[in-house]
């Protein structure tokens, strides 16, 4: 097994190689260089398969970070892991970016809120618990304002630890609300995380087609329908919709 | 020589692969027309959307229609600019992977170099000397294709692009969206005579277009025949608006073809369809001794064809793309390199 995973859902943008003993190469552009995932992204793959003497034919699957995030970011991973396990005939495996956030804390013994930082005020979350090899998640992924995250931290009454950019963004929010929030190699989901999920699943045959990878948006696209303007006119019968 | 086409820089997820430059195999189109019309236009998240979602079936598609595998490409040609860059972002990003996976060299193309190499699909070689008139729904451009292969902006829209008058007018008539085949069908029962809408830069001397004026003249005259009580022929306000707006787009490509000493004159870009503009510039060109080029509308519209057929001309000439190349959603025209086939005729 040999697979290659992207993760550019949020401003960092991550690119690992691996196989069932490990990770044998990776690269990440910090997120200083954010939304850069673009340009960076072919070279990177090209340079981790350099740097562990392996070639596209080497590789048996695809895994591919799905959001919620930077929906360019998303769709730039998306889109490059989609085209290349269709040309390559290679199963793929999707995996939310909040997953990646909670899988390396997994030792916190306690629970654990994924957020990734949504803009405008608002972060994605979802909360998940330690589970023997893992993270169980508890909750759906949702979108919202802090104040509804401080409010579902202070409901819990349970001792969390919150990870991600959304949290570190918002951090003196979540702190009032009682939670702890990590800080450092803990704010952005990593490709290496994301290989690390990925092999199991694929091991356990849970490759999909590329079609079977889908973002994760949890909005809706900002879209206003344009109302036409009342002028009257007439129009021959038959032609058209017009307002007559 | 096989290249896959992508485009992707508006609302037309479009995969095409060509064969030296000039034999279409497949020219696949996954439209969102839907997605966008209950908007009255182009919303760009929601092409940015779309074209992730049509992506890989289009992808298929489109080498399935070829009959060939990915193992058979030669080449991977796509839009990098200028367009919307979110849905620009998603065919670049999938150029770039295939030309990795199938380990085959990437080009990028400008989307206005792509319109004109229309004719070359259409005609079996790109014909240079050319003036280019390219009209749709982002873009309304006179381009010389000069005879050493450089295409060269002569002039263009200073505000709207004509398609998107197209959308605006038949919103205010309550013509669903995509306008222009609404226009074109209302019209030909109008009287272009009926109303003298303005011709706005006819006669200022630059290949300059405006189009945002045209149509805030409808909306008014719209307006003060309703204050007025004056009942208004829907297909007249039709004929006469595409009459004023055709009128300047063919008087412009013709001045420009005579003052630059082309003999031969295209017109590409979705409105390339109206059956107006066609009609209009094929008159125009006859009486001025000009040769006209009209490709099919297939090849006007977006389409990944048209990208590989460009893309074909840039990779025979030696040029490669870098694997790190942004899309611009601003990019400008480069030098085109003149393809083999017209040039082993000079």
């Amino acid at each position: 097994m040999l697979v290659l995973a992207l993760e550019t859902s949020t401003a960092q943008s991550g690119v690992a190689l691996a196989n069932d003993a490990g990770v044998l190469a990776a690269a990440t552009l910090g997120a200083q260089r954010g939304r850069a995932h673009a340009e960076f992204l072919a070279p990177a793959i090209a340079f981790c398969l350099a740097r562990a003497g392996a070639g596209i034919p080497d590789l048996t699957a695809v895994a591919v970070g799905l959001g919620p995030g930077l929906y360019t970011g998303m769709r730039v991973g998306i889109a490059t892991a989609a085209t290349l396990a269709a040309a390559r005939g290679l199963p793929a495996v999707g995996i939310a970016s909040l997953d990646l956030l909670a899988f390396p804390v997994r030792h916190a013994r306690r629970m654990v809120c994924a957020t990734v930082d949504a803009r405008r005020g608002e972060l994605f979350w979802a909360f998940y618990r330690p589970s023997p090899g893992g993270v169980q998640q508890v909750t759906e992924h949702r979108v919202g304002p802090v104040g509804k995250l401080a409010g579902e931290l202070s409901a819990l009454g349970e001792d969390v630890l919150c990870v991600g950019d959304g949290a570190v963004a918002h951090r003196a929010a979540l702190e009032s609300a009682g939670a702890d929030v990590g800080a450092g190699a803990t704010d952005h989901p990593t490709a290496q995380a994301l290989a690390e999920l990925a092999l199991p699943r694929l091991r356990r045959g849970e490759g999909g087609p590329p079609g079977s990878l889908r973002p994760v948006y949890l909005r809706r696209p900002d879209a206003r329908i344009n109302p036409p303007a009342p002028i009257l006119v007439t129009v021959p019968p038959g032609g058209g919709e017009g307002n007559r | 020589m096989l290249v896959l086409g992508i485009e992707t820089s508006c609302d037309e997820t479009a995969v095409a692969v060509v064969q030296d430059g000039v034999t279409i195999r497949s020219n696949v189109i996954g439209s969102q027309i839907e997605q966008h019309r209950p908007y009255g236009g182009v919303v760009p998240e929601i092409a940015a959307r779309a074209h992730l979602e049509l992506l890989v079936p289009v992808l298929d598609r489109a080498l399935a229609g070829a009959g060939v595998g990915y193992p058979d490409l030669d080449g991977v040609a796509v839009t990098v600019g200028p367009g919307l860059v979110g849905a620009l972002l998603v065919g670049v990003a999938a150029a770039k992977s295939l030309a990795l996976a199938c380990d085959v060299p990437l080009i990028g193309v400008n989307h206005l170099e792509g319109h004109v190499c229309a004719t070359q699909l259409a005609s079996g070689s790109l014909p240079v000397p050319m003036a280019a008139l390219i009209v749709s729904g982002g873009h309304t451009s006179l381009v010389l294709l000069r005879a050493d292969g450089r295409l060269q902006t002569l002039g263009a829209t200073i505000d709207d692009a004509a398609g998107e008058a197209f959308d605006k007018v038949a919103r205010v008539l309550g013509l669903p969206y995509p306008g222009g085949p609404e226009i074109d069908r209302l019209a030909r029962e109008g009287d272009p005579a009926a109303i003298a809408f303005p011709r706005a830069l006819l006669h200022d001397g630059s290949w300059d277009f405006s189009l945002s004026g045209l149509k805030s003249a409808v909306v008014r005259e719209l307006r003060r025949r309703q204050a007025a009580g004056v009942a208004t022929w829907a297909p007249d306000v039709a004929a006469s608006f595409q009459e004023a707006l055709v009128e300047v787009q063919v008087a412009k490509t013709v001045d420009a073809a005579r003052a630059t000493g082309v003999d031969t004159v295209t017109v590409v870009g979705g409105v390339a369809a109206n059956s107006r503009l066609r009609a209009a510039m094929a008159a125009a060109c006859e009486a001025a001794g000009l040769r006209l080029l009209l490709p099919p509308a297939a090849l006007c519209t977006d389409n990944g064809a048209m990208i590989a057929a460009a893309g074909h001309n840039r990779l025979v000439a030696g040029e490669r793309t870098a694997l790190d190349v942004a899309a611009d959603p601003n990019l400008g025209l480069a030098p085109l390199p003149l393809p083999p086939l017209e040039r082993s005729r000079t």
